[in-house]
Parts: C-alpha cells; structure tokens; sequence
C-alpha cells in the first residue's frame, strides 16, 4: 500500500534582496526588490507502507520544506500531496492523530516545565487512553534510559537528554507516520547508535512508514535501503542506497602491503597514490579497470596482501552534489 | 474537552515558575491603581465633583478600570507575532487541537490568574483608602458583564489581527505600540472620555476602543440612557462580527504564506 504520494510537489518563497551596505539599507526603505528562491522544485515520489526512506541533501536543498509540506505545516505553491490518503494542508486531526515530525533543532517540549508536563499535556491532545499512554510511555523511557529525568525542568537537561524526551513526546501516540528530520544532531556515539537502533525496532514493531534525513551518512547507511537525494529543489536521485555506487562511483579504491621497498613514482603509473608509508599505499584507480590494474600490479611488484575496495558513499555522494548535471 | 482543560493547567504552571517576574507585574499594576486613586483622591479633598463625576463614581471608576483591565485589555497574546514569525506555532499546527482554541485557553488562564490577583490587590486599595462603591441594580450589572465578556471578545479579535502581522514581518512592536497609545486614550484608561471635547469624542466613538472599557464603566455608573444602551449594544455586536469576519480572512491567508521558520 502507498502511503505517501508526492506529484509535482513545487515550494516557492518570496525572498526579499538587500543592496550591501549603508545606503542598500536606506535605499530599501522605499524601493524593495524580491526575488523568488524555488525551494522544492517538482519533485515526486510515492513511498509504501512500512518503508524506510533517507533523505539526502545538503543545506537548504528542499529536504525540511518537503518534511513540513507532507505534515501540513507549509501550503504548496504547487502539486499534490497525499498521506495516509489525506491531504496534508486540512489538518485533519484523524490524520494528525497518525503521524509525528520531530525536528532535531527544536522541541515541542514545555522549556521551564518537566518534560513529563509535556507529555501529559500530549496525552490529552492526542486523546491516548491511560492505559497505552502509561505503557507507552514507561517502555520509551526504558529503551531511551531517561526514567530518572522526566521530572527535571527541560531547559536544565543536556542536548542528548532532551532529544531522548523529545522523541518520545513525539512517538506517545503511535504514530504510523514519521518524519524525522536529523534526529542524531548533536547526539554522541553511542546515543546515536540506540537512535538508530530504536528507530528500527519502532519500525518493524509497528510497521511504521519512516521518512529520515540526516548529515550522518551513519544514520542513512543503518537505516534506510532507499534514498532520495535532493539537490537545489530537485530531486537528482530515488533508489537503493547500494546502487549509488553501482551508478555514480567512478573510481575504486586499491590497498597494497609490499614485501620489498619500491618509490612512489613506481606507483603513480597505475593511479593516483593516496598515501605511501613503510611499504603500504592506497591508490585511487578507475573503476572499469580496477582489476585489471591489480593483476598488473601483482605481475610486477611482490606484494603481501591486496584488496579492492568501494570509495566511501559520502564520497560519491560529495561527488553527486560537486557535479553540474547528473541527470 | 480534556484537551484545553490539560492545556489551561499547563499554562498555569508555566506562568507560576517565574515568581520574580510574577512579583513585579503584579505589583506595576497595583501602583498604578494606587497612583490613580492618590491623584483623583486629592482632587477631591477641595472639590465635591470633577469633570461631571462625583468622588463616589471616579473612585469606582478607578475600581472599575483595574477590573476592566485585567479582564479585557491585558492579554497573554501580545507576543503572537513574534511566535508566529519564529515558527513557534508550528507545533500546535501539527498536533490534533485548534489554533484558536489554544489561544483562547491561553488568554481565560491569563485571565482567571489576573482576577485572582486583583480580587487581593483590591482588598489592600479597600483598607487604605476606605472608598464607597456605587453599585448599579442587577439588571444593568447583567448588562454589565454581558458587555465586558464582549469587550474580552472584541480585545482578543483585535489581538489575533495584530499578531498576524507575525506572518509577514517580525516587528510588529512598532504598530502595537501605536495601538497601546491610542488604546490609552481611547478606551478610557487614563481618564474619563466624556471630559473630551465633543469633537474628539465623537470621532473616538467611530473606532472600537472605547468599547473594550469605557462604555462598560458608563453602563456600571448609570451614565446611560436606554437608547445609548441599546445603540452601543448593537455596535459592539457590530465591531466584533467586522473585525471578527477580517481576522478570520486574514489568518486563513497567513496560514497559507506561514513558512514555519526555526522548525
């Protein structure tokens, strides 16, 4: 089942344009000009129930416009949007009952109150029945290890802290929807792995229809199978995650140990040497002959061990979002 | 139902964690009933009547601006452009609850807290100045409380229209401060309408200030005639469906070009 459709989905913003200086201050007192920023410009997708899906971009590419127009916080200047088969822009409270956004640089929570107030307040927004909402919340607060600060002020929490308490106040309904926009920002190692962890459970355990984005390719790389990159408005990319590499990457990564002492310079003839030191090299060399060079290396030098490797994902993708047209 | 009713405790709750800043609210406006009553009390140490009101009405007049005060013209909301324009709204426009009703929760808790405060502060203007109270009879108080809860509604129209400048522009103090100035004036607060000139109250009784206090201090008075009652009747009816059916217009197209900004 589809539950999110997306068709030509278009956000323009009026920006207002500043001459620099003094007198661009003055001089705009009685004479603006505005020019139009396309912050999503026609982009599509449908996602399917239970799906797992990254989104990719880099700032100000459309990913949290796109986010806040499917959760009905933003009119599209353009397009058709479904959820849950609803339109987001009604505000529906049967449809707003069955989703969450949660946006890792703000919170919904009550700053000079206890988060434990927030979510109360939450439980009677959401009409949760007492008994789901206690159950709910004790096994989040379990998994997330914040039972012993529900009652402390939020503002006095750390970032991490707050972030475990925003997620739940987020997830205390159940809902069937989430968009998560950078959840892990600002989270250490290991809270980001629980994170991620938690976010996988939660969605096998309630079959939940997952929209991510974050800067840690770590995040994306866990969780999703599927991506979409979005680049200036447009989307440049929607596929498995695996097959960005099969798609964009251009060259392959060669690691040598060698048995005798050779110079750099016998190297450079096969690729470009990355880093040489005592008898190790890395070597970047095209993809289509990366085998073939390795032969060529193996005939020619003694060589203790090998190994071809794939460039990073954030490699490609940095190569992705450096190249004029990918389409 | 549960919904609003948790909300109005939370907002409770958030509004007693400061108590300094709680303090020293309470305690401007208390100076300022006290400095009023200390002015118009020595006023009347050498006169029986000032401007048309004995020294009975002017000080329930006082009494009266203090109640009229907190219950209509104080509001919760004067910050809602800026939290419109940092996107603050945001999370109550994705959650199951309606924007204005959330408002309007805010606004009665507000409210209740100030009775509740000035119902004390009164008791202390009692003791030190011992003043009479007029009072009118039941029916004209009725009246009197219809008015001032249409006054509340008008106010918090009124409110709504100016914080959905936010939607547009994040300096809104400018045009509110105008507002306040005028509102001054305008609604009473400072002194009696009726001392005006003719011509300027005339052209003050076209606008809908002095229908969030004045009118309601004549009517408790019993400066009115029952043509005045029923004309100011009808035009707070008026002012409040006008502005009532604007604001509306207004925020539905705000929502529209609201770009959630900070979320």
């Amino acid at each position: 089942m589809i539950t999110i459709k997306v068709s030509n989905l278009k956000k323009y913003f009026k920006v207002y344009k500043k001459e620099p200086g003094l007198w661009g201050s003055i001089k705009s007192l009685w004479k603006r000009s505005y020019e139009t920023v396309k912050a999503v410009d026609d982009v599509s997708f449908e996602i399917a129930e239970g799906e797992i899906v990254g989104f990719i971009g880099q700032n100000g590419a459309g990913k949290t416009t796109t986010l806040k127009m499917l959760s009905g916080l933003l009119y599209p200047t353009d397009g058709k949007t479904t959820v849950l088969e609803f339109n987001p822009w009604d505000r529906k409270p049967e449809f707003q009952k069955q989703f969450a956004l949660v946006m890792g640089q703000k919170n919904q929570l009550w700053w000079d109150l206890p988060a434990i107030e927030s979510f109360h307040l939450n439980k009677a927004i959401y009409e949760i029945p007492d008994k789901i909402f206690d159950e709910t919340l004790a096994k989040l607060s379990k998994i997330l290890d914040v039972e012993d600060i529900l009652r402390i002020q939020v503002r006095k929490l750390s970032l991490g802290q707050r972030m475990k308490c925003e997620i739940i106040a987020a997830l205390l309904h159940n809902p069937k929807v989430l968009f998560l926009d950078e959840p892990t920002i600002g989270l250490d190692v290991v809270m980001q792995k629980t994170l991620r962890d938690f976010i996988k459970t939660y969605n096998k355990e309630f079959g939940a229809t997952i929209i991510l984005t974050s800067h840690y390719m770590g995040d994306v790389k866990e969780l999703c199978e599927r991506v979409i990159i979005i680049d200036k408005g447009h989307k440049v990319y929607d596929g498995k995650l695996a097959d960005i590499i099969n798609k964009y990457a251009r060259n392959k990564i060669l690691s040598l140990t060698l048995e005798n002492s050779i110079t750099k310079n016998d190297l450079e003839q096969f690729g470009t040497v990355k880093s040489f030191k005592n008898n190790q090299a890395t070597l970047i060399v095209p993809r289509k002959e990366a085998t073939k060079i390795a032969s060529k290396i193996l005939n020619q030098f003694k060589v203790n061990d090998l190994n071809i490797e794939e460039v990073p994902i954030e490699v490609v993708i940095r190569e992705i979002f450096g190249a004029k047209k990918i389409h | 139902m549960t919904k609003y009713l948790t909300l109005l405790k939370i907002t409770w709750q958030n509004s007693l964690v400061y108590r300094l800043s709680l303090f020293t609210w309470r305690l401007r406006s208390f100076l300022s009933s006290l400095m009023s009553l200390t002015v118009w009390t020595v006023i009347f140490t050498s006169n029986n009547s000032a401007f048309g009101y004995s020294k009975e009405s002017m000080i329930t007049y006082i009494f009266l601006v203090a109640f009229l005060q907190s219950m209509i013209i104080a509001s919760s909301l004067n910050g809602l452009a800026s939290r419109l324009y940092s996107g603050e709204i945001s999370n109550y426009l994705l959650k199951p609850i309606n924007l204005f009703g959330l408002f309007a929760i805010q606004e009665i808790a507000d409210k209740i807290k100030n009775l509740l405060f000035l119902f004390l502060e009164s008791l202390f203007l009692f003791l030190i100045f011992k003043p009479i109270i007029v009072f009118p009879d039941l029916k004209l108080f009725l009246l009197f409380l219809i008015w001032s809860f249409g006054g509340l509604i008008l106010n918090f129209i009124i409110t709504l229209l100016f914080g959905s400048l936010g939607f547009w522009s994040p300096q809104v103090w400018g045009p509110k401060f105008l507002f306040f100035m005028i509102l001054d004036f305008t609604a009473g607060k400072l002194f009696p309408l009726d001392i005006l000139p003719i011509m300027l109250q005339k052209i003050i009784y076209l606008t809908p200030f002095p229908y969030l206090s004045f009118v309601q201090i004549q009517l408790f008075l019993n400066r009115l005639n029952s043509q005045d009652i029923l004309k100011h009747t009808v035009i707070l009816v008026f002012w409040i469906f006008i502005l009532g059916t604007i604001t509306n217009k207004i925020w539905k197209k705000g929502l529209k070009s609201y770009e959630s900004v900070g979320i």
